[in-house]
């Protein structure tokens, strides 16, 4: 008893990379375990993971702007405005001149919501929510003008745009290939951990490759520069800052320019996606209230929101790929991590979590049990349904920044 | 160069419909501790806010080392060598100390580790012992405010305003906090010292300015002026004292609290243990403690905002330990909550919406479930007029209201509807001398009326001038009890650090 308790603190106390690294190794694990056991080799397939990738890409960038937006203290439920916008500015740019002009256009359109934003809630005080709805409506109304107005004549469809040109994929050679040959072998975890590797490394576009870098990078901006301090110091008590000559309303406009860029770049992800390469309306289907989901569930850090957006294509991409039975074997994965989940917190004494966690554990096998596959309606609702799960169990102890929300007017502090 | 460190010419600065400082000198010299004393309400942080950059005068100069300057904006005071440690701190709990002490001064020595040597040699003058990356929210009091002082420190300040530096400590703390000033004095450092507890701006000033109504009433000699002349100076007028000596304590029991506890939300030690105590009809008992001891768990689990893990309380014979909080108000408890404007009143209501609030489901202002606004009004306009609550009337935003007003607001409406029990915690903390006055009177007479009164205050000179019994609460229990008779202030500050050794 006594080593797993100080095995525990142990844990407590590792730095952050080595948590998640055991957290992601405890992940594949259990994935390997389910794989096997069910039969189900999609959950672990290079495809599967390339479909994750493809589906949590714009997840990631909403994520990353309600990141940027939420530290400086602006609640930005915008971002579904926003990430609508950019698919239209994408595609517009996008059918001209090619797949990097998407991405600008993208960027661009969603600046323009980000900074709408920014005048509405900084400048007029206008309370956050209220104008993250108008963006969202506002998103959906100027799309479906523009779309009427300029790719009707082109498309004939007033509803989508012109095929837009996608990206070249390309893969990390040699280590793709060898890992492939490694997944075909079918062998008991190893080819399940070489698939799941191997998806994330081919199949690659530029943008992916972008999403994966500005998670890092925004960590070193946001807590490790002055300027990240200066940024984050607004979404925690405005009235300090102020008082220690941070020009406030400037950093907000700034995390909002940024953040509304980041969904607007989550929009040229979705048009850029290539299964469906243009613009379509309703494409958004709410991923930016997802990625706002997947931030809060990585308690306001990058390294977390990631986790977040990964939970949510992965099980996306698992039910694109291969339908009900590979969510119906994700049931099982779902009661073993309980089960595991209760042992842990028996050892930490928590009785009542841990029986809690029993039952939910036994009633998800009893279902797994009882059941051949997952209704088609359900699965396709399954990421949406794993999400809200996830967030009510894993929100216990978040720590949003303190003054998030709330109105701030120059010189008011006492 | 001349002497003055600080030199305020003629200062003067309107709001709409006030005069909030009114044609004010003020010089002080270099490497002197200045205490600025005055009302709440009589301009001080107006003032502080002037010299800080904060605000701008409407007329009059300030110069700084003989060299008039114009502040702009506080980074421009920071310039000039001035900071400011502002009563509330000004400190992001979920910001390291190092980033605190960093913000909006990065370009100085950046954030990495040469900064971080630098906040160490800072700590150290100012007595700080915590890690630079700690974060902020795991500190005390007396910690956060020595982080302020780093804060300017860092920043070049050479004369620094400190606004109500006392309010928040114990007098051991306040004693250490002194202890560094005098060395930081010796060292060169100018000190503007804002406050209105008169003995400390006695032991620690080289020079006391007094302000009332906006304008300077003159200055005094700390030595030679005595605690009460100042207060004269102050209030302009006679002065009133918590002292209650005449018993009027009845054997009637109101409310009795028997082997309470409360455990704490996330294990470790509980934040109630074995709590037991008895207040009378007629009696104030008064809970004396070092913030964070377990008295703001106690009223709220008295007043049934928590749950208490075991134990009984009885109000005049009725359990109630399982009621709900209005019941128990309705049963007649009345409260005055430690901060006024998060717990007690609805800032941007008016004053009779305020009045509502807890006797939502009791006459003369609610009828039949339905709220009564006309009698609301009338019933606060009786509370205005009573109380002596300066308002221009009913229908104005509770922040409108000064604080020592708005607090006698809440007194006038806790002590509404016939209470039993009432339970005030830090009653006069942040109003000044007048409205205190009127709430220990009122407070007196509602004790020979009969009442029971559960004080917490973190005055001690209130505690013991107001109490009939006092106990000490110490990491959750009641640790000693005390005749307010016989102890001193010390001996009370000494019993709740624990530094006494056992029970007094």
């Amino acid at each position: 008893m006594t080593t797993l308790t100080r095995a525990r603190a142990g844990f407590g106390t590792l730095p952050g990379w080595a948590r998640s690294a055991i957290v992601v190794a405890v992940g594949v694990g259990l994935l390997a375990v389910t794989a096997t056991l069910t039969g189900q080799i999609q959950l672990t397939s290079s495809g599967t993971t390339q479909a994750a990738v493809r589906l949590l890409l714009p997840i990631l960038f909403a994520a990353l702007g309600g990141l940027w937006a939420e530290r400086a203290g602006v609640i930005n439920i915008g971002l579904e405005g926003m990430m609508i916008l950019g698919t239209w500015g994408a595609a517009w740019a996008g059918y001209q001149w090619g797949p990097y002009a998407a991405v600008v256009g993208g960027l661009v359109f969603g600046v323009l919501g980000g900074l709408l934003h920014a005048v509405a809630t900084v400048s007029f005080g206008v309370n956050h929510i209220v104008s993250g709805v108008a963006i969202t409506l506002l998103g959906l109304g100027v799309t479906k003008y523009l779309s009427t107005l300029l790719f009707l004549p082109v498309s004939g469809n007033p509803r989508q745009s012109p095929r837009v040109e996608g990206f070249e994929t390309f893969s990390v050679q040699p280590l793709a290939d060898a890992l492939a040959a490694v997944e075909a072998q079918q062998r008991v975890v190893l080819s399940d951990v070489a698939g799941l590797l191997g998806g994330l490394l081919s199949g690659l576009t530029p943008l992916v490759v972008l999403g994966f870098v500005l998670v890092p990078a925004s960590y070193l901006l946001l807590w490790r520069t002055s300027f990240g301090l200066r940024l984050r110091s607004c979404g925690e008590n405005p009235v300090a800052a102020e008082s220690l000559g941070v020009q406030v309303y400037l950093y907000k406009y700034i995390a909002l320019i940024v953040s509304g860029a980041l969904a607007g770049l989550g929009g040229a992800a979705l048009t850029l996606n290539p299964g469906q390469l243009g613009y379509l309306e309703g494409q958004t289907g709410g991923r930016g209230y997802i990625g706002l989901a997947a931030m809060i569930f990585g308690n306001w850090r990058p390294g977390g929101l990631l986790a977040g957006s990964a939970l949510f294509g992965y099980v996306d991409g698992v039910q694109l790929r291969a339908g009900g039975e590979a969510v119906h074997a994700l049931l099982y994965g779902a009661s073993i991590l309980a089960v595991g989940l209760a042992v842990l917190w028996v050892l930490q004494r928590r009785w009542q979590t841990a029986a809690i966690a029993l039952v939910a554990g036994a009633a998800v096998y009893a279902v797994y049990f009882s059941t051949e596959t997952v209704p088609r309606e359900f699965a396709s609702y399954a990421p949406q349904i794993v999400t809200l799960l996830v967030l009510a169990v894993a929100s216990q102890r978040l720590r949003p920044p303190a003054a998030i929300g709330m109105e701030y007017r120059r010189g008011e502090g006492d | 160069m001349t002497d003055y460190a600080v030199e305020l010419t003629g200062i003067t600065k309107r709001f709409p419909g006030v005069v909030a400082n009114s044609d004010i000198h003020l010089a002080v010299r270099r490497g002197e501790v200045h205490a600025l004393c005055g009302e709440n309400g009589a301009g001080k942080s107006t003032l502080m806010k002037i010299l800080y950059g904060i605000q701008q005068p409407d007329e009059g100069t300030i110069a700084v080392d003989g060299a008039q300057v114009r502040f702009r904006s506080p980074a421009d005071a920071i310039r000039a060598g001035i900071g400011m440690v502002h009563q509330h701190f000004m400190l992001a709990d979920n910001l390291t100390v190092a980033e605190n002490i960093l913000l909006g001064a990065e370009a100085q020595l950046g954030i990495g580790a040469k900064a971080k040597a630098r906040i160490t040699e800072l700590a150290r003058t100012v007595g700080l012992n915590a890690r630079p990356d700690m974060l902020v929210e795991r500190l005390g009091v007396a910690d956060r405010q020595r982080v302020e002082i780093v804060k300017v420190l860092y920043r070049g300040a050479r004369t620094i305003i400190l606004d109500e530096p006392t309010a928040v400590l114990v007098p051991q703390e306040v004693d250490d906090l002194f202890a560094t000033l005098r060395g930081m004095r010796a060292e060169g450092f100018t000190f503007l010292f804002i406050s209105h507890k008169l003995d400390e701006v006695r032991a620690i000033a080289d020079t006391i300015t007094v302000i009332r109504r906006g304008a300077c009433v003159g200055s005094a000699d700390p030595g030679a002026v005595t605690s009460r002349q100042l207060a004269e100076m102050m209030v302009g007028s006679e002065l009133p004292s918590p002292e209650t000596r005449d018993s009027t304590v009845t054997d009637r029991e109101v409310l009795r609290v028997t082997g309470l506890q409360l455990a704490a939300d996330e294990g470790g030690r509980s934040l109630l243990a074995d709590v037991d105590l008895v207040v009378h009809a007629g009696e104030v008992l008064g809970i004396a403690g070092v913030e964070g001891n377990g008295q703001t768990e106690l009223v709220e689990t008295i007043m049934g905002m928590r749950r208490a893990t075991d134990g009984t309380i009885t109000l005049s014979g009725t359990d109630i330990t399982r009621a709900g909080t209005l019941a128990r108000r309705e049963a007649g408890i009345g409260y005055v909550p430690e901060d006024r404007t998060r717990y007690g009143l609805l800032a941007t209501q008016p004053l009779w919406a305020n009045r509502i609030l807890g006797h939502q489901s009791r006459p003369p202002v609610a009828r039949g479930g339905l709220i009564d606004r006309e009698a609301a009004r009338r019933d606060t306009r009786r509370i205005v007029e009573e109380f002596d609550v300066r308002t221009p009337g009913v229908d104005v935003a509770a922040a409108a209201l000064s604080g020592g007003n708005q607090q006698k607001l809440i007194v006038g409406r806790e002590l509404s509807g016939d209470p039993v029990l009432l339970i005030a915690s830090h009653p006069t903390r942040g109003v000044d001398v007048g409205a205190q006055a009127g709430i220990w009177e009122v407070l007196r007479r509602a004790r020979a009326d009969g009442l029971a009164v559960l004080l917490i205050s973190a005055d001690l000179d209130e505690l013991i001038g107001l109490s009939d019994t006092i106990k000490v609460m110490l990491r959750g229990r009641l640790v000693a009890a005390a005749d307010p008779a016989t102890v001193t202030p010390e001996e009370l500050g000494a019993a709740m650090t624990g530094a006494d050794g056992a029970a007094a």
